[in-house]
């Protein structure tokens, strides 16, 4: 294997894989990248087993001889954004070395051979659908916060993706708060049934959708489909592959109130504002807040035992019964800061039931988060 | 050694059980008196000096204590007593230093080299110890001063009861030689007899055997850690109090029980005892064990670990039985143990939760909370079967633990 290629289009290939190798991994391999040399491109791909990113370059590379080799992810990627020139040579020397030469610049890494590299999983007949990187961003970006991670509610520890033939919907909770986002979207994508989307897939797959959103795409360009149990992603000169969590997500719509009676609102900044500072000295984990809600003010309090309290009225739209309830304000920050409105909507009942969040207006359509209050 | 001297103390409440039951009991003063599980199989907790005298110690089976000391006055333990006692002595410790490792409920290691520009001394430190925790809390307590935890161990128990004894700085090798080697932590009845093959019989005879002839008796790794101790070399440092890790219940039954219906009456109780010690400490944990003991002392563990903290009896039990799933419960048993583990953080047990409430409606949690409240009063004020489950009504007689 020998190519030649720009050190940013190489730097851009290998970005993309670092998020996906095991850092700390029992298989060596899996800290590594695969590079092929092959048809007059660089490809580079990574696998974690369950995920699995493949990112075809082309452009300003020149495949001297067709080859492939494995190499430390890490290593290469810090080598190769730390380059003096525009340009590096790619080649496999004798025993798995790689040559990396730039300029006056020359390292020789340990690799593997790419035969012990682990097969990347190829998807025949995979029915696409399309999607629109920034909406399903969007999408993604307002539940994804709400992922559990404890790792022993597997169920959670992803994103529930249910289409139907009038709408998408994702979903997430780690069973304490609750996000939804939803679009009108006639596609079913072939799925009968919801399926849940792992966090490190996600994570993956937000990168490469706000690359699509930068870069500009070509409607029709990028595409999601389900085969098996995986999910893959696919644009120009990109494969992202992932293995779906298998497991029943809960019944969401049980959880999702009916319209609270006490219905107050209040601007989206001020409140995450008020919320940051006042919860500055909150006991340390949860971050517990009061609200105490009368006519006209909302008053945000907390308290720690060991540092002090802290306490601010905000002016907001309500007529309602006062009411005191508790929240982690983390949770509610966590949704104020994905919402677009000026304005939020918060439903309550009781102290003890569910708060529903909405935004003010349409920028933020489709979109309800619910949090558990916190017993005071 | 490195670094500075250091100056550990090293406090053990005498016959701790045995002298709380005769301080609550001035008719018990000067009889002897001990402490044990009360069944048939149980075993002696502790005993007063009295009964020391007729030869009854510490994890005897009680049958025997018996025989050897028929007019003996026996007790079952009550360890919410003696951990409340306990509490009130080792807040009396903590006003002299903050270092101060619990080691059981009546033994601690206390590290007041920072303490002495202000309280004078290590004896000196000891001796206030002392007086203030007869004055204030009745109880005798032994001490050693030494530079070590080990020295400062022995020194204790060389002075018992009600002593105190101070290894002179510098003088910790000096104090141990005269000793039996059988005094080290780590030299059990077998390294012993081989230490005694080589003509090693006390502790400054180890110190003086080389290092390859010890090796051939005991292994190159015990060799080299036997003769720091011998040395007086001892770097573990006083590690602070650290909180609770697990919150548990087990009984050994008078006779064996089999069967899952037994076995559930049985974890049923012990379930409300871990709930009512968690709400008691403000603990709420994620992690419940079942434990099972065989008749031929084989013993299984099983845990789950719940999603949310729980401190529910009900919680606890609907755990544990479905761990019982997983065991043959039709063998006889001799013993079961239910335990809480990986406790939530203060914060983090507030937080409710959605599907929880869902399905089971908060006013349906609360009554529960309130409920364990209610019966949690009931059992401080009347004791712990002041009230119980209709389902166990029948129970009596049963042996407690800690």
């Amino acid at each position: 294997m020998e190519l030649k290629i720009g050190v940013a289009e190489l730097s851009k290939a290998l970005g993309r894989s670092q998020g996906i190798v095991e850092k700390k991994s029992t298989m060596p391999i899996l800290s590594h990248v695969l590079l092929e040399a092959k048809k007059g491109q660089l490809v580079v791909s990574a696998t974690d087993l369950d995920l699995a990113v493949s990112s075809e370059h082309g452009e300003s590379c020149e495949v001297l001889k067709e080859g492939a080799l494995a190499v430390s992810a890490r290593h290469l990627y810090e080598i190769v954004r730390a380059l003096p020139e525009q340009q590096v040579t790619l080649k496999r020397a004798n025993n798995n070395y790689l040559e990396v030469r730039s300029g006056p610049s020359e390292f020789r890494i340990v690799g593997l051979p790419a035969e012990d590299f682990p097969a990347l999983p190829r998807f025949e007949k995979v029915t696409f659908t399309d999607v629109k990187p920034d909406e399903l961003l969007e999408m993604i970006e307002r539940t994804f916060f709400a992922v559990s991670n404890d790792e022993t509610r597997y169920n959670l520890n992803g994103v529930y993706f249910e289409p139907s033939p009038e709408v998408l919907r994702l979903v997430a909770t780690d069973g304490h708060r609750l996000s939804l986002s939803e679009r009108p979207s006639s596609s079913t994508f072939g799925l009968k049934r919801g399926v849940i989307l792992p966090k490190k897939g996600l994570q993956e797959l937000r990168k490469l959708l706000a690359e699509a959103v930068e870069g500009g795409t070509e409607a029709g360009e990028t595409k999601l489909g389900f085969v098996e149990n995986s999910a893959i992603f696919r644009r120009p000169g990109v494969i992202l592959s992932m293995r779906l969590i298998e497991g029943l997500f809960p019944d969401y719509r049980q959880v999702i109130p009916k319209q609270g009676e006490k219905v107050v609102r209040v601007g989206r900044d001020r409140l995450l504002e008020t919320l940051r500072r006042i919860s500055l000295l909150s006991t340390d984990k949860a971050h517990a807040v009061k609200l105490e809600l009368g006519k006209g003010t909302l008053r945000v309090l907390s308290q720690n035992p060991d540092l002090g309290e802290a306490k601010e009225e905000v002016p907001v739209e309500y007529e309602g019964e006062p009411l005191k309830i508790g929240f982690n304000a983390r949770y509610l920050m966590d949704v104020l800061a994905v919402v677009k409105s000026a304005d939020v909507q918060l439903e309550l009942a009781d102290d003890l039931s569910p708060g529903v969040l909405h935004g003010g207006d349409e920028k933020d359509q489709g979109f309800t988060a619910v949090v558990m209050p916190m017993r005071i | 050694m490195t670094g500075r001297p250091r100056t550990i103390l090293h406090l053990d409440l005498d016959a701790f059980y045995a002298s709380v039951e005769q301080l609550d009991a001035p008719s018990l003063r000067g009889r002897p008196v001990i402490v044990g599980g009360p069944s048939r199989r149980g075993v002696v907790c502790a005993a007063s000096y009295e009964a020391r005298r007729f030869g009854v110690r510490s994890a005897m089976p009680t049958a025997q204590a018996r025989k050897l000391c028929p007019d003996g006055v026996f007790l079952p333990p009550r360890f919410d007593r003696y951990s409340a006692l306990s509490e009130q002595v080792f807040a009396i410790y903590r006003r002299y230093t903050p270092l101060v490792e619990p080691l059981s409920l009546d033994e601690a290691f206390l590290d007041v080299t920072a303490s002495r520009a202000l309280h004078g001394g290590g004896r000196d430190i000891a001796a206030a110890i002392k007086r203030a925790v007869r004055a204030e809390c009745g109880l005798a307590v032994s001490a050693g001063v030494a530079e070590v935890k080990l020295a400062a161990k022995i020194a204790t128990d060389l002075g018992k009861p009600d002593g105190l004894v101070e290894v002179p700085e510098g003088g910790v090798a000096a104090f141990l030689a005269p000793l039996p080697v059988g005094r080290l932590w780590g030299v059990g009845p077998v390294t012993e007899a081989a230490l005694r093959k080589l003509g090693v019989t006390t502790i400054g005879d180890l110190g003086r055997t080389p290092d390859a002839a010890l090796a051939t008796a005991v292994g190159t790794s015990s060799a080299r850690g036997l003769r720091a101790l011998a040395l007086g070399e001892d770097p573990r440092d006083v590690v602070p109090d650290e909180a609770a890790k697990s919150v548990g219940a087990e009984e050994t039954f008078g006779e064996d029980l089999s069967g899952r219906a037994a076995l559930e009456r049985a974890l049923l109780e012990q379930a409300g005892r871990v709930g009512r010690r968690l709400r008691a400490a403000g603990l709420a944990g994620h992690v419940v064990t079942l434990k099972v003991k065989y008749a031929d002392f084989t013993l299984v563990t099983r845990r789950t670990t719940l999603a949310n903290a729980t401190d529910d009896d009900r919680a606890i039990f609907e755990a544990v039985r479905a761990q019982l799933e997983r065991v043959d419960a039709e063998r006889p048993v001799r013993l079961t143990g239910v335990s809480v583990s990986g406790f939530a953080g203060e914060a983090e047990r507030g937080q409710l939760d959605l599907f929880q409430a869902a399905l089971a409606p908060p006013p349906e949690v609360e009554k529960r909370r309130s409920l364990n409240a209610a019966l949690d009063v009931l059992a401080r004020r009347f004791g712990d079967r002041a009230v119980t489950r209709a389902d166990l009504a029948d129970e009596d007689g049963r042996e407690d633990d800690g």
